[in-house]
């Protein structure tokens, strides 16, 4: 190392910064969204060997094309010993199943199994949104019922909202439960139902006041699958699997316990959970089996191939800025916030990057699509499915709307 | 934000949004933010550096103050006292003989005003030396913003080395922390834009068109803002080079698709001289090429590729 010589020690004194003093600019003074950086918790690596550990114990599927787009993926007996080793319902009451932990701990569990391709599929919906809506709405009874069974991942949720005439406007909800002597008695149909056919319970939004319109006069119940008067009939997605259902409801009769919160209240109550469902990490892994698989791919074959390269490591950047986005969403959810424009942000965000995964790698990978090695299998199952990322909970236009909404242009 | 932030934010404000000279910024002791107060400086954390340039690029600050804390902080770690007045950041190639530098540094930003550059130095060697250069023979160029971009020429100059080392992270850091800035201003001035225009017999605001464009700008804006500030925690938790390298990509990423969409609602009337949005616009467009550009891509790859699919993820999580 050289000596400092004629440009050391001439410095002249430091001055300590000093501030005007100004007030403290309180409100916001952009219009732009910023997240508060998320510190993970001391035990958040504990947390990740523990469910390492679970999926070394209970791998995911080899085939890499069940390991994508995993939460649509349903294994009963996977998700009986996942709520069985504790995690699912792990911020819930001990009271009712859960295991009272840290929401942050739960994001860590799930990242983790999404990440993994595990399927998750079959109590998706309860544990993420279900059960908290039976936590924050229900009553004690209806906590009692379903909850322990829900986290000890036997008891199966679906959502019932679209419906034929009401997809992305869901205002337009036209089945309808009408009092009587002792309930309700329910007739109508949903639509695009995920998981349905293996689903004990729907979780409906109902029109319970006759005439009523728009978002007024809408209810949600609680419906269990096997009560008579309900049929449930596959709708074949363009791969050929079966997600979607088409779920009839003919003169079901359900008792007065059957209403979820208040009546009436259904649309006020539907939105609340919305943030829920938009910002957790399946809005942006969804294409990470097929990331892994390339990354390994290359690795294997031992490729210098910049291109390929330089698409890796772009994705790579997107996917820590998109996780970085969506823990810092969760952590304000943690602390009771309600960050809906952050949620609708991530999700739009997420849903275009995982759309892209397979795009960009198609294109700076020269490979045929022919079936014949698993990366080509991803990739084409990938690139078939991944338009439903920006349609499913909400669509890209929707969350967009909302963001406009939070910018004050509507 | 801690109090103290707060009222460095609200400092810069009050005082980058009146166009100052080097002299006031210098005076008013933002160089030092990153200087520990042993050695007499403020002793911000990465934080505050990123709050602060966010201020410095939302004002478009045609100053170098980015490039003068990260100096004033790499000669503070070194030890090394640095001269008064304006010490910038550069690269170049050369080589160092007896003592002597004899080489060039190219698009040093302000290097005509500098008294100092520090240097990241190729000499053939697999990492850059890290040396502080005097005043040398300038050939002044310019980004595209019209900022000094100047080339240096040494011959048998005086250099205090500090070591094998290389500050283009910590360069690229400060384009991102600037850039979360301006695409946050230029947000700001679409959305006051469409809200006044009117067009069609109502604001521009009420076609579904442009609010679902400036969603989009909205979204891009606040992933550079989590990003550059993910990665300043990083920072000031001691880690950072993968997380300055996925910041500036991404940032590069939204300056991409932001700039365009700020524009496209603008108008015609964004393409004029007198409005404010170009010097938001084009300072963001010369910034994807500084510190890197998209190339920290391919080393953000190969350490994916040397890690494997499980090891790339087990990375990324281990990091917070």
């Amino acid at each position: 190392m050289q000596r400092p010589t004629d440009l050391e020690r001439r410095g002249t004194p430091r001055k300590p910064l000093h501030t005007t003093g100004a007030a403290r600019h309180s409100s916001r003074v952009t219009a732009a969204f910023a997240l508060p950086p998320y510190q993970p918790p001391a035990d958040a690596a504990a947390v990740r060997a523990e469910v390492r550990a679970f999926l070394a114990a209970n791998p995911p599927p080899a085939d890499a094309v069940r390991r994508a787009n995993c939460w649509s993926v349903a294994d009963a007996g996977f998700s009986r010993a996942l709520g069985a080793a504790g995690f699912i319902g792990m911020v819930w009451p001990r009271a009712y199943g859960g295991h009272e932990r840290p929401a942050m701990a739960r994001y860590v569990v799930l990242e983790e199994l999404l990440a993994a391709g595990a399927s998750v599929g079959a109590h998706w919906i309860a544990d993420r949104q279900t059960g908290p809506l039976l936590l924050r709405y229900g009553s004690e009874a209806q906590r009692r019922k379903y909850l322990p069974g829900m986290a000890a991942g036997t008891l199966f949720a679906c959502i019932g909202l679209s419906e034929p005439g009401a997809g992305s406007d869901l205002a337009a909800v036209r089945s309808r439960a009408e009092k009587v002597p002792g309930g309700w008695r329910i007739n109508g149909q949903k639509l695009w139902t995920s998981g349905a056919h293996n689903a004990h319970a729907m979780l409906a939004l109902l029109r319970s006041e006759a005439g009523s319109e728009r978002q007024s006069g809408l209810s949600q119940f609680l419906i269990d699958l096997d009560t008579p008067g309900i049929s449930v009939r596959p709708v074949i997605d363009l791969v050929g699997n079966h997600d979607f259902n088409e779920v009839f409801f003919d003169d079901v009769l359900v008792g007065e316990d059957a209403l979820v919160g208040v009546e009436g209240e259904g649309w006020r109550q539907v939105t609340a959970e919305l943030a829920l469902e938009r910002s957790g990490p399946e809005r942006y892994l969804s294409s990470q089996a097929l990331l892994v698989a390339v990354i390994d791919a290359a690795r294997v074959a031992k490729a210098d191939n910049a291109a390929l390269n330089a698409v890796i490591g772009k994705l790579v950047a997107e996917l820590w800025t998109l996780r970085q986005m969506s823990m810092a969403t969760a952590a304000m959810l943690a602390d009771g916030a309600d960050p809906v424009v952050e949620a609708a942000i991530v999700k739009d965000l997420g849903n275009d990057y995982e759309q892209r995964v397979p795009m960009m790698v198609q294109a700076v990978l020269d490979i045929d699509l022919d079936g014949s090695t698993e990366l080509a299998r991803v990739l084409a199952h990938l690139l078939q499915v991944s338009p439903s990322f920006s349609l499913r909970g909400g669509t890209r236009e929707v969350l967009r709307g909302i963001i406009a909404r939070g910018l004050g242009l509507r | 934000m801690s109090a103290m932030r707060a009222q460095l934010v609200a400092t810069a404000q009050a005082l980058f949004a009146s166009a100052p000279d080097w002299a006031a910024i210098e005076a008013a002791g933002f160089v030092q933010l990153l200087v520990p107060e042993a050695d007499g400086g403020f002793g911000g954390d990465w934080g505050d550096c990123f709050a602060v340039l966010q201020v410095a690029g939302a004002c478009a600050l045609a100053q170098p103050l980015g490039e003068a804390m990260l100096a004033a902080h790499l000669l503070a770690r070194a030890g090394v006292v640095p001269p008064p007045g304006l010490v910038t950041i550069g690269s170049g190639a050369g080589a160092v003989t007896q003592g002597l530098f004899t080489g060039w540094v190219a698009a040093v930003p302000w290097g005509r005003d500098a008294v100092a550059v520090l240097a990241a130095v190729d000499t053939g060697e697999d990492d850059p030396l890290l040396m502080l250069l005097p005043a040398g023979r300038v050939t002044p160029g310019e980004n595209p913003a019209g900022e000094p971009r100047d080339r240096i020429d040494h011959d048998r100059v005086t250099a205090v080395v500090l070591g094998r080392a290389d500050h283009a992270l910590y360069g690229a850091f400060l384009r991102v922390a600037q850039a979360a800035g301006a695409l946050a201003a230029a947000l700001d001035l679409a959305v006051a834009h469409v809200n006044a225009r009117v067009q069609f017999g109502k604001p521009l605001a009420k076609l579904q068109a442009v609010q679902q464009a400036l969603a989009v700008l909205a979204e891009e804006s606040a992933a550079v803002t989590m990003a550059g500030a993910a990665a300043a925690a990083a920072l000031d938790g001691g880690g950072g080079p993968f997380e300055m390298m996925a910041a500036k990509l991404r940032t590069n990423m939204a300056i991409h698709r932001g700039v365009a969409i700020a524009h496209q609602v603008h108008g015609a009337i964004g393409f004029t001289q007198d409005y404010p949005l170009h010097p938001l616009t084009r300072r963001l467009m010369g910034w994807r090429s500084e510190f890197g550009g998209d190339r920290w891509a391919e080393v953000l790859g190969a350490v994916a590729l040397a890690e494997g699919g499980a090891g790339m993820w087990a990375g990324i999580t281990r990091r917070g």
